[in-house]
């Protein structure tokens, strides 16, 4: 087996250990040569052809073989061109204007065009899955002419571009939309097309390259097959088997098989998640205590990090205070030392604020999840004096009665990637994942200037201004950047992504 | 004989229809948010109502559970809630791949435990000790087990057979097979073990009999009383066992499947009742109880073939 890390080309740091041969930049759909097959083990459920019932994250890669999304991201997540060839916004940062790539049709001959556009984002705003969320904002689409077409915000939103090159910016053939046909059968301009032979829906799909394509030298395989496994353990067998070329391990212990294996790649990478305990009732409505800052701070000072991620998540992952992606804008390494483990500390800060001897507070039972990570919070918490007093409800239940806002903290694992998308669903106001609605002014002002600051270095400054006064007041008291493992073969070559839970199917070429 | 077949499969339906109510309703208890489930954790309350209403999980209980029978009476099973699926078509992939696994399963313990409880019966001696042990080891050593040991040694190590997946018996019975043996195997193992001694019981009853001593004193060939008549004889007992093993195999197929990567009725049946994809889990349900009902149809007739005294 060989090991690799991979470490995110933005910013400053580029370092790649062991095997790494690929360079950041511009490699992917570099592949020259087309060849054979790329076997692909998937870890979530298919989900429906129609994109309003689209996910995201590890859903998307069942969506990239058959439609092409309107931008593209490198893997280093740069935009580059793809269905729009150009696009700009104007002054307001309200109205974006695409510029659409000529001679494309849909599979089933239908021509792609500003109509084509506005069909499609029209129809996936309109769903209820993760897809249609990340377009909420887009108020109306215009067909200016064939080749243009207007979108207008209800607000700037600094995610919608990256978001345009993902699911939600997919084209699907507008004949095809709102058939139900489309449930179980994709109709798109993408680089394949579904084929019905190698094809059970709900474990394994086919594709077949699309010859009419006109980005076909992109993509380095002639067939790509995609095989949802549920279980580690057939997945570590179909790899070593060499019956698949690639799959992610989300848990360091079913690596260890992989031992000795030499065909096979290992690389650890940021699968976008930031762990640990997150402090939803920062205004003390539930749990009083957590109102006060000290309080918060002390939290955090009780967390052991480096011990917690080397035992209860085998060394995975990288020790934070930050709820933001290392790779994000917003994110500032100095923070990370703003609350060393310091239990003395954490008591003084706690008596300081008039809870000398602790306090009581309820929290949920993620034991048939996380045991480990459980386990080392009761410790971390009962250090200080404060108790935890676990609630059992059936699993299904936990994520309504959370966004419920049963309990005033929890351990939890939330998805962080780009500075905008973290601030959208737990900093404003009315973020999903505020659960306790609280409203700090000094906060949304920050918030607000960062979203309507269109120059992208004053946007970023402001950023990591909203990410150093959260950290500041303690909001959450977070562990770790969650990383994984993605296995490939020496079949393959990958390239891992920025901002993605596991590489896209563009990431993928034959070894050379 | 009518009369017995249609008082059966009458029988049959009223047990599909009581099980599959009391499904439906156990599904009620657990009291998940299959909406939520669907929308992810990212939604609105308002896009999780909005899927709710489109389920039609806004309605009362009742209706929705009416509606769920009266599609069953005209056949029609639903849709997924995840998938947007048909159940019916969701059930024909995964039911070949489990009725392949488990009825190869089957055959194998079928063939091999009557070899083993005939030889262990007249033979005696060094053989029928080894496969008391044999036996008592079989029946301890869980299919899971017996399912990674073989996926690891004769699929991962020494590459004979694949380690996962499915390929289907129309489109290459020879890879059909190759992924069929090892699960298959893996499910046998226990079956063999409770079948071969019963046949190893029965075989050493009915041998004792005194018509077997009077077929023997006229000169009968050896293998004629043996198979032909004691064999006819100590059948029904271990066929019994047979049909109550079928029952078992399906359910070790939810292990199997999952360590050799099988999208069959048992990986299905854990992942929807795990969402709460209520329609997907209710098909499944419904599809096993006829199944079984219809192994035990199956099953009487046989004894009634086998033994005259029993035919109705």
């Amino acid at each position: 087996m060989k090991r690799r890390t991979f470490i995110a080309a933005t910013g400053t740091t580029a370092a790649v250990t062991g095997l790494a041969a690929c360079a950041g930049g511009d490699g992917e759909g570099s592949g020259s040569g087309t060849s054979g097959t790329l076997t692909l083990a998937t870890v979530a459920a298919p989900q429906p052809w129609d994109l309003t019932e689209a996910g995201l994250g590890n859903n998307a890669i069942y969506y990239q073989p058959v439609y092409d999304p309107l931008l593209r991201l490198t893997a280093d997540a740069e935009l580059t061109e793809n269905l729009a060839t150009d696009w700009s916004y104007d002054e307001t940062g309200t109205v974006l204007t695409l510029t659409l790539r000529e001679g494309v049709t849909f599979t089933d001959g239908t021509v792609f065009d500003a109509e084509a556009v506005k069909a499609n984002l029209e129809h996936t705003r309109t769903g209820s899955n993760e897809a249609s969320t990340n377009i909420a904002s887009i108020s109306s689409v215009d067909v200016v002419d064939p080749q243009t077409v207007a979108i207008t915000l209800s607000a700037p939103d600094p995610s919608l571009l990256t978001n345009l090159a993902n699911v939600s910016g997919m084209m699907v053939s507008p004949q095809a939309i709102g058939t139900p046909e489309l449930a179980t059968t994709p109709v798109g301009s993408g680089p394949y097309v579904l084929s019905s032979s190698g094809t059970t829906a709900g474990s394994q799909y086919t594709f077949t390259r699309n010859p009419d394509y006109w980005n076909a030298e992109a993509f380095g395989f002639d067939t790509v097959v995609l095989r949802y496994m549920s279980d580690p353990t057939a997945l570590v067998n179909a790899l070593r088997s060499g019956q698949i070329d690639g799959g992610q391990l989300t848990d360091h212990r079913n690596a260890a098989p992989l031992e000795g294996a030499d065909d096979l790649t290992v690389t650890e990478y940021v699968t976008g998640d930031v762990d640990g305990l997150y402090i939803w009732d920062r205004a003390g409505t539930v749990v009083p205590a957590l109102a006060d800052v000290r309080v918060r701070q002390a939290l955090n000072h009780a967390m052991d990090r480096a011990t917690i991620i080397e035992t209860a998540k085998g060394g995975l992952g990288d020790p934070t205070t930050q709820v933001f992606n290392p790779e994000s804008t917003a994110y500032d390494a100095t923070l990370d030392d703003v609350y060393p483990y310091d239990v003395a500390r954490a008591k003084e800060l706690l008596a300081e604020a008039g809870y000398a001897d602790g306090f009581d507070v309820a929290m949920p039972d993620f034991s048939a999840f996380f045991p480990t990570a459980q386990a080392a919070l009761t410790e971390a918490l009962e250090a200080i004096g404060v108790r935890p007093a676990y609630e059992t409800v059936p699993p299904d239940q936990l994520i309504n009665e959370l966004l419920a806002a049963r309990w005033a903290m929890s351990y939890f694992t939330l998805a962080s990637f780009r500075s905008w998308d973290t601030i959208l669903i737990q900093f404003l106001p009315e973020s999903l994942w505020n659960l306790f609605r609280v409203e700090d002014p000094a906060l949304t002002e920050l918030v607000t200037q960062a979203r309507n600051t269109l120059d992208e270095q004053e946007q970023a400054d402001l950023f990591q201004q909203v990410n150093a006064y959260v950290v500041a007041q303690a909001w959450n008291a977070p562990w770790s950047v969650v990383k994984g493992y993605f296995v490939s073969n020496d079949r393959v070559d990958v390239q891992m992504r920025s901002f993605a839970p596991a590489p896209w199917l563009y990431d993928f070429t034959p070894a050379s | 004989m009518l009369g017995f077949l249609t008082r059966r499969v009458l029988s049959a339906v009223v047990l599909v229809f009581v099980i599959a109510s009391v499904t439906f309703g156990l599904l009620q208890l657990t009291g998940g948010n299959p909406a939520r489930s669907i929308v992810g954790q990212n939604a609105t309350a308002q896009q999780e109502a909005q899927k709710a209403a489109e389920l039609g999980l806004d309605r009362p209980l009742l209706t929705q559970y009416l509606d769920w029978v009266a599609g069953l009476l005209r056949g029609d099973l639903g849709t997924s809630w995840f998938t947007g699926q048909p159940v019916s078509a969701t059930l024909a992939d995964a039911l070949p791949v489990t009725m392949s696994i488990v009825l190869a399963g089957l055959l194998l313990s079928a063939v091999v435990s009557v070899l083993l409880g005939v030889a262990a019966a007249v033979r005696g001696g060094w053989l029928d000790r080894v496969l008391q042990v044999v036996s008592v080891l079989g029946f301890a050593v869980p299919s899971f087990l017996v399912a990674l040991v073989l996926a690891l040694f004769v699929a991962v190590r020494w590459g004979l057979l694949p380690a996962t997946g499915y390929t289907s018996l129309t489109e290459d019975p020879a890879g059909w097979l190759r992924t069929i043996t090892l699960p298959a195997l893996a499910l046998a193992v226990g079956a063999i073990a409770a079948t071969a001694q019963q046949v190893r019981g029965s075989m050493l009853d009915v041998l004792r009999r005194d018509y077997v001593r009077t077929l023997r004193a006229r000169g009968l060939a050896d293998r004629s009383i043996l198979f032909r008549h004691a064999l006819r004889n100590a059948a029904p007992p271990a066929l019994t066992v047979l049909s109550l093993q079928f029952i078992g195999l399906i359910g070790g197929a939810v292990v199997v499947e999952k360590v050799f990567g099988l999208s069959g009725i048992g990986t299905a049946a854990l992942s929807t009742a795990a969402q709460g994809d209520q329609p997907v889990v209710l098909g499944i349900v419904v599809v096993t109880v006829v199944l079984i009902a219809a192994v035990n149809v199956l099953m009487d007739l046989a004894h009634g073939w086998l033994n005259p005294k029993v035919r109705v």
